[in-house]
């Protein structure tokens, strides 16, 4: 019988994964539709429990345990079903422990045993199932019911989660452990079962839920005040287009001005000097000597309109014109190598009725001849006439200077 | 080590200055608009040494939206406070009914269930895009950019909308984190003006909740 049992789950397992496009879809979609799946297959799927029709014109669904399973192994949020049902697996609890007293009672050892493992699969379920709903309760609390769209969804489910949690805790109570150590009595495996390993659980679970109900009432004032606001900017609008000529009272005509209300005016205005008033006149001029213009930072970069390339390129000709009293100092040159003969810078000056000043002249004449390449320099002497200081020994006045050829 | 306590109190002083300044220039203070500020004011040593401060100028600190918001009020009320009190409560008044069809227009163009409140980011060329697509939502635009609140004489959503939230960061009810990104986030000073339409609601017998609540009713039906 156990072979056969073992076969027949390892046959269901094999459809459910054979068929898992199906179940899928209608695990996504709430229901399956016949006419795009194999009618062969669907009847298999219906025989085997895995799909039931609720009601006869009813599109067919999945079956309760097959959604559980599924929406358990996806921690899939929109799991909102909790097993709150504490008092049936608690009286499941209790008889199975009887049956295998009276076991123990008649020495069955072997049926005993079956109880046994029995209760142990009883009890862990029980406890898996308690943590599973809390850790479900936890999931919509950390996404803030982020499954639904609107405010006041979010706090209808909160309000169910909160249900949940109170029925929750209400079953937690009816467990009495003297009574189930009375049931227990001095049998170890039971104590170690019942006591125990259940105790520990359950008082982690009531510690757990007391703060997720502390976590969900603060979810639901967070809601209900944003849930408050909207209405209160709504109903003002509302009031004040029923009421068009609505003034607030004035509120702050009273002794005790509210609080909220206390409001200061600015004490620090941007400053600004005036400059209308004569008596800072002379405050303000001292301030003003006193400032140091420092243009380094603000001085405005020029921004070019387009980008001007720069590039490098060969030196272009160009002229620097000759300045005219070169060009006399070259001509006085020129006339001492056509006379030949010895002649005064000045006198020269004076004859052709030259407009430049004698000093300058002079200066001209003297950095000419220091111009003067080497070679062509010495065909040339130059005597600068003068005399020396009068006081101050070693100082000699040019007065003149004579260019003759060497 | 004395140089050490020097150069603590030195940074205590120069940022309780800022903040005190802040207060003066009669800005509020809440997490999204100065967070240091904010937390010196949530400090009950620092808001000691604030607040002595600012009595010695018959200042004092006032806090609103749940001890969340900060600003500066007046200790002691004469003659000139009333009248200064009173003309803002007047100003406050005036910018009501914009603010308030503002606060819905966000809300309901960008689908939120939630209406604007502190620390919430808005998009502006998302909003815009929205407000454009949607005639209802330009026409209400429109309407509220006209209250002397906001004075827009611009007849396109784009200079309107772009005035509106220059004057809303004026009077401090949002702020642009970046200058160059057009993101802004709410301050803690627009918690503050729900709390004054709570308590103008509470005090005058509005009951606006019931107003709106049974409005939505009658939609439903």
């Amino acid at each position: 019988m156990n072979s056969n049992l073992h076969q027949a789950g390892v046959k269901l397992l094999k459809q459910l994964g054979r068929h898992a496009d199906v179940i899928m879809d209608a695990y996504l979609s709430g229901s399956v539709n016949e006419s795009t799946h194999d009618s062969g297959v669907i009847e298999k799927l219906k025989k085997s429990g895995i799909l039931w029709r609720p009601e006869p014109d009813q599109e067919l669904r999945l079956k309760r345990s097959v959604r559980a399973l599924l929406e358990e192994g996806l921690s899939d949020e929109r799991n909102r079903q909790i097993d709150s049902n504490v008092g049936s697996a608690l009286a499941t609890i209790k008889t199975l422990a009887d049956h295998y007293k009276e076991a123990r009672h008649n020495v069955d050892y072997g049926a005993a045993e079956a109880y046994l493992s029995d209760l142990s699969e009883h009890v862990y379920s029980f406890t898996d199932s308690l943590r599973y709903s809390i850790r479900v309760l936890w999931g919509r609390i950390n996404n803030e019911f982020g499954y639904v769209g609107t405010i006041n969804a979010k706090i209808r489910e909160n309000e169910l989660a909160q249900s949940q949690v109170t029925e929750l805790l209400n079953g937690l109570e009816m467990f009495q452990f003297s009574e189930l150590g009375e049931i227990a009595g001095d049998i170890r495996e039971l104590r170690r079962l019942l006591i125990t390993s259940l105790q520990e659980t359950l008082s982690q679970c009531t510690q757990e839920l007391s703060v997720v109900q502390g976590r969900l009432f603060e979810l639901l004032g967070r809601f209900r005040q944003i849930q408050g606001r909207t209405r209160l900017l709504k109903g003002w609008l509302l009031h004040t287009d029923l009421h068009p000529d609505y003034q607030p009272d004035n509120h702050v005509a009273h002794n005790n001005i509210p609080n909220l209300f206390n409001c200061a005016d600015a004490m620090l205005a941007p400053a600004h000097v005036d400059v209308t008033n004569s008596q800072h006149e002379l405050e303000l001029m001292q301030m003003v000597a006193q400032i140091k213009a420092i243009s380094r930072d603000d001085k405005p970069t020029t921004i070019r309109e387009t980008d001007v390339t720069f590039e490098m390129s060969a030196v272009e000709d160009f002229d620097v014109p000759d300045n005219p009293l070169k060009l006399a100092v070259d001509e006085y040159f020129c006339a001492v190598i056509d006379s030949g003969l010895r002649q005064s810078a000045l006198e020269y000056l004076q004859n052709n009725q030259l407009e430049w000043d004698s000093e300058s002249w002079l200066y001209q004449v003297i950095g000419g001849y220091e111009a003067l390449p080497i070679e062509h320099k010495q065909y040339f002497e130059l005597e600068p006439i003068g005399k020396p200081h009068p006081v101050y020994s070693g100082n000699f006045i040019v007065t003149d200077v004579e260019l003759w050829l060497a | 080590m004395s140089n050490e306590i020097n150069d603590s109190l030195e940074t205590v002083l120069v940022g309780t200055g800022a903040l005190i300044e802040q207060l003066l220039r009669g800005e509020f203070i809440c997490r999204v608009t100065n967070e240091d500020g904010w937390r010196a004011l949530k400090n009950s040593s620092t808001r000691e040494r604030v607040e002595q401060y600012l009595n010695q100028i018959n200042r004092t600190i006032t806090s609103a939206g749940e001890g969340e918001v900060f600003f500066c009020g007046y200790l002691q009320l004469g003659e000139n406070e009333r009248k200064v009190i009173s003309s803002q409560f007047k100003d406050i008044c005036g910018a009501l009914i914009p603010l308030v069809e503002w606060l819905v227009l966000v809300q309901e163009a960008s689908g939120q269930d939630a209406p604007l409140s502190e620390g919430a980011p808005i998009r502006l060329t998302e909003l815009q895009t929205r407000i454009e697509d949607t005639p209802a939502f330009s026409e209400q635009l429109t309407k509220l950019s006209h209250y002397r609140l906001f004075g827009s004489t611009s007849n396109n959503v784009d200079g309107q909308i772009k005035l509106v939230f220059k004057r809303l960061v004026e009077l401090g009810y949002l702020t642009k984190p970046n200058a160059e990104k057009q993101i802004y986030i709410a301050t803690g000073k627009l918690d503050y003006l729900y709390e004054v339409i709570r308590f103008i609601d509470e005090t005058e017998g509005l009951s606006l909740e019931a107003q709106a609540e049974t409005a939505t009713q009658r939609e439903l039906i």
